[in-house]
């Protein structure tokens, strides 16, 4: 993991989104190619998503791409369930 | 009558109120041919008779109607496109069903019923090509044939901010919307997300448009948020298919005092919730609230065109009331009987409760009194229907006398929801039939003429009606050329009938027309415009206990109008008495009552009333009356024809309302008495046909003219009256 | 054979009558057709109607009509006495029912008459019209006329009789 990859484990849900959002927001004003890495979230929830959008949107208003280097099946699911993909994130916002 | 033939029964009468709606819907489309329910409606009806036919085993009928059905199914799927001829043949068609039918009904086939249908379904085969042999041409078509590729279900939900804290996870509700069909493409939306610093993410802005694939109906998918549904925004667009499945239902939904609302909500087109909301905007409005359906369509609830299919349809059923429940007459006519009866019935208790000075008694009877007067009001209530439907029969009328004439003429309803009593509707249709042939005969002028006047070339006919103090107006209205009030007059001078050079208010000389004979002559009927036999028809109207009135300006039209009873069946009477003998006289037939002045000769029939001759009757003579004569006479002045009569009687008694008993087959020859009517205290009253009494007295006048001389005959002054009355 | 058996038949059914007096006359007339017997009172003249179309009344909220039967027969109007009597009759007429009050002097009794007991009309010999006589009936060895009261109460030719009445109805004053 380098250092330009903010890496979220375990849950990704509304117990946690008020302490995750700070430092989602940091990263993606910090980091030029802002990256987050999925792959060990065992749950996230509409919460957790809309803190994903959210930071997609931050990103984007920075004329930055975020890219998500990995996603766990739970992240898979929740953002099939949205109508998007890992893919889809990482493309410009229109 | 065996259940069977009840079942016929019904069927025939069905069958011809389909047609009737076959008829109008025709001479509807003809005007706009866009209109897809009413073509529905045409199919539905045809589809109707055919199917109704086929179980009673009426193949005359069945067979005959199905190609009738098949052109229409052709019209409906828009391959073919209404126009004058095909409106013809259908309403042929139309009226070749009416034939067969009445021929069922009373077992008499025809063969030259027959060969007529063999010809008109050759022409009807016209319409329909069989596959393979190519197309015939036909007309654009009126409306798309085929729907749309079907769209899914279109759900947008807008989430309540507090959702997450509350322990819910909006995605568990679109993984459930997958259980329900095919969730076929999700947007999220996070439109509403505050900037970075405001943002809190235990708030909610998420937003989703889900596009699903589902065979259920709007209330399941509305169950789905049941959880959150005061506190999301959820907007559901159905398919068309589902759009079609509402308005279906809708068209098939008796809406008989239902609202808006709850039609949308039965047939799925609006949840329940969606409704309460429209509803508390509704009241929440100040002043003047927007219409429900409006509501729900701004707050994207229902489509436009659903609703408008639930107004339209709201709006029809008021016209077709009639057909909701089936009772026959006599049952209805038996039910009035018994609650007059229990009128009657009432009225004698009361009478003994006075009498018993019972203070409780009297009160309680009073009570029953008024209940029964409210189920009597309410039984004849049930009696009346809406005049529409016999309107709506001088559509075609219009539609064929003005073919026939040569002129354009458009036929305008207003007032189609006036109720009145059945026996009276029945018994308006003759003459509002002579009516507006007159008025399209005479009064319409001819496109060219009219043109040169600077009117529209074509020309319009109204039928309005309304309610006016306890009667009915119905009026027959024309743009023509309006009467000629001179020429009138002139032909009245030269007939005698007024004295010559003496000049009428309008009102007068356009009364000239209804008298007898006047508008028989030729020459009257080219100048003034107005046809044949106007006194019949204010005979007619008169029996009716009616009375028809005409105002017209010169080439702006006429305006005839009719003032009815609601109801034949009850009547606001004079009571009099003459010896033992009580009579009522039409409340609507008194003028004035005056006592008899003492110095009134025995022989003498008239006297001076104000200046003016009034002839008058004694009852005692007429009626054969033996007993003796009290001090005081009084006489009732009543209206005879454009003038007044008297009537001498004993007694005067009052005003009352009754019902009116016929007097039955046995008195049918008998003129002067109208029909008869039950006091409270049990005895019977006859009701006076004061018209009848009166030209019957004229008659016999006449009648002595050559024995005995003018002045000294009772009659004489009737038989002068007609004449002497225009003067005054 | 078969004729001796329906003719036993026939002899032995006894139809009931209600026997009434008119003017001194016994009548009687078959029960089935009868509803009803009521005591005279509360009836209203109908003016220009022939003298035997007494009047109407009111039965229980229907407006009937009620025939003197005396002057229906020629012979004047009944006179109105302790015992008079409407018996209220229905009749057919076009297929439809009419309801009938019969003006008598007094209601006797309910009797069995058997079929053999009763004779033809004669042609000739009754006080009323031959054609109002259905036949003689044998009681107690006299005769009582069985009255045909489809033809007595004719609601058509009544009807038309009063309109004869009714064209001489309005007499002159003088």
């Amino acid at each position: 993991m380098d250092e330009n990859t903010l890496t979220i484990d375990g849950e990704f849900g509304i117990y946690r989104v008020a302490e995750l959002k700070p430092q989602i927001l940091a990263h993606v004003i910090d980091i030029d190619e802002p990256a987050l890495a999925l792959g060990n979230v065992t749950e996230i929830d509409a919460a957790g998503l809309q803190l994903l959008l959210f930071a997609r949107r931050e990103a984007a208003n920075l004329g930055k791409r975020l890219r998500i280097g990995s996603a766990s099946p739970a992240v898979e699911e929740v953002l099939h369930v949205a109508g998007l993909s890992a893919e889809a994130l990482e493309e410009a916002v229109p | 009558m065996n259940e069977y033939e009840q079942a016929q029964q019904t069927f025939f009468e069905e069958s011809r109120d389909m047609l009737r709606q076959i008829e109008d819907a025709l001479l509807a489309l003809e005007s706009n041919t866009h209109d897809d329910e009413t073509l529905n409606g045409l199919f539905r009806a045809a589809h109707t008779i055919k199917g109704s036919a086929g179980l009673f085993g009426f193949d005359r009928i069945g067979s005959f109607t199905h190609e009738v059905e098949t052109v229409l199914d052709r019209l409906r799927a828009g391959e073919i496109a209404l126009n004058g001829d095909l409106a013809a043949l259908l309403l042929e068609s139309g009226d070749h069903i009416g034939h067969l039918l009445a021929e069922t009904a009373d077992g008499s086939d025809q063969p030259e019923t027959d060969a007529a249908g063999a010809a008109l379904k050759s022409r009807l085969l016209a319409w329909c090509p069989s596959p393979g042999i190519g197309k015939v041409a036909v007309s654009t078509p009126s409306a798309p044939a085929v729907a749309s590729p079907e769209r899914p279900w279109h759900i947008a939900v807008d989430f309540g901010p507090s959702i997450f804290r509350d322990g819910m996870d909006p995605l568990s509700f679109i993984r459930y919307l997958g259980t329900k069909g095919d969730v076929i493409g999700v947007t999220t939306r996070i439109d509403a997300m505050p900037a970075a610093d405001a943002f809190d993410p235990e708030v909610c802005h998420l937003g989703f448009d889900i596009l699903l694939e589902a065979q259920c109906t709007k209330a399941d998918l509305t169950a789905v948020f049941d959880f959150v549904k005061d506190d999301c925004e959820l907007r559901i667009t159905a398919p068309d298919a589902e759009v079609e499945r509402w308005i279906g239902v809708l068209q098939g939904m008796p809406a008989h005092g239902k609202r808006i609302g709850e039609m949308l909500v039965n047939c799925g087109a609006v949840t329940q919730h969606e409704l309460t909301r429209a509803l508390s905007t509704q009241q929440d409005t100040d002043g003047v609230a927007p219409p429900i359906g409006a509501l729900l369509v701004a707050q994207n609830s229902v489509p436009d065109q659903v609703l408008q299919v639930a107004v339209t349809r709201q709006r029809d059923q008021r016209t077709e009331e009639s057909r909701f429940i089936r009772v026959q007459a006599d049952k209805l006519d038996s039910l009035i009987t018994l609650v007059g009866e229990l009128v009657i019935a009432g009225a004698g208790a009361n009478l003994l409760a006075r009498r018993a000075g019972e203070p409780r008694l009297l009160e309680s009877t009073q009570v029953i009194t008024d209940l029964v007067e409210e189920i009597r009001n309410g039984a004849l209530q049930m009696r009346m229907v809406q005049i529409g439907e016999t309107f709506n029969r001088f559509r075609r009328v219009v539609r064929d006398v003005s073919r026939e004439l040569g002129k354009e003429i458009d036929l305008e309803i207003s007032g189609a929801d006036t109720e009145l009593d059945k026996s009276v509707v029945e018994k308006i249709a003759d003459p509002l039939m002579h009516l507006v042939r007159n008025a399209m005969d005479h009064g319409i002028e001819m496109p060219d003429v009219r043109t040169a006047r600077g009117k529209a070339p074509g020309g319009l006919m109204r039928l309005n009606a309304f309610h006016d103090s306890g009667s009915i107006v119905i009026e027959v209205i024309d743009d023509g050329r309006g009467l000629d009030r001179d020429r009138i007059l002139q032909k009245a001078w030269e007939r005698g009938q007024v004295p010559a050079n003496t000049e009428l208010p309008d009102d007068e000389v356009f009364d000239l027309i209804f008298t007898a004979g006047f508008s028989t002559a030729e020459k009257v009927t080219s100048l003034s415009g107005r046809g044949v036999g106007m006194d019949v028809v204010r005979r007619n109207i008169e029996a009716l206990r009616g009375t028809v009135k005409l105002s017209s300006r010169p080439g702006e039209g006429t305006v005839v109008s009719i003032r009815l009873p609601l109801t034949l069946a009850i009547i606001d009477g004079f009571l009099v008495s003459v010896g033992p003998a009580s009579y009522v006289v039409p409340l609507d037939m008194v003028v004035e009552c005056i006592e008899l002045p003492e110095n009134t000769p025995n022989g003498a029939s008239y006297l001076n009333l104000r200046g003016e001759v009034l002839p008058f009757l004694r009852l005692r003579d007429v009626f054969g009356i033996e007993a003796p004569p009290p001090v005081h006479h009084n006489v009732v002045v009543v209206r005879n024809g454009t003038s007044h009569a008297g009537l001498v009687v004993d007694r005067l008694m009052g005003e009352f309302q009754t019902v009116i008993k016929p007097l039955g087959k046995l008195f049918r020859n008998l003129q002067g008495i109208g029909g008869s009517t039950i006091l409270g205290t049990g005895e019977v009253a006859l009701i006076l046909d004061v018209q009848a009494l009166i030209d019957s007295a004229t008659r016999n006048a006449a009648r002595q003219d050559g024995t005995t001389t003018r002045e000294h005959t009772a009659e004489s002054a009737f038989g002068d009256a007609a004449t002497s009355s225009t003067e005054n | 054979m078969t004729r001796t058996a329906e003719a036993a038949t026939v002899s032995a059914v006894a139809r009931q009558f209600l026997t009434f007096q008119l003017g001194g006359e016994m009548y009687a007339v078959g029960i089935l057709r009868i509803k009803e017997i009521i005591e005279y009172g509360a009836l209203t003249a109908v003016p220009m109607m022939p003298t035997f179309i007494r009047g109407v009344i009111n039965l229980r909220g229907s407006v009937v009509p009620v025939v003197d039967l005396r002057a229906r027969f020629g012979a004047g109007p009944t006179a109105i006495g302790r015992r008079t009597c409407i018996v209220i009759v229905e009749i057919e007429a076009d297929g439809e029912s009419q309801v009938v009050g019969v003006l008598v002097d007094a209601v006797h009794e309910v009797l069995d008459i058997a079929d053999a007991d009763i004779e033809p009309a004669p042609s000739f010999g009754t006080q009323i019209r031959p054609d109002f006589v259905a036949g003689m009936g044998k009681v107690a060895g006299n005769f009582v006329i069985l009255l045909d009261l489809a033809r007595v109460l004719a609601v058509d030719e009544m009807a038309s009789v009063a309109a004869a009445a009714d064209a001489d109805a309005l007499p002159p004053v003088h």
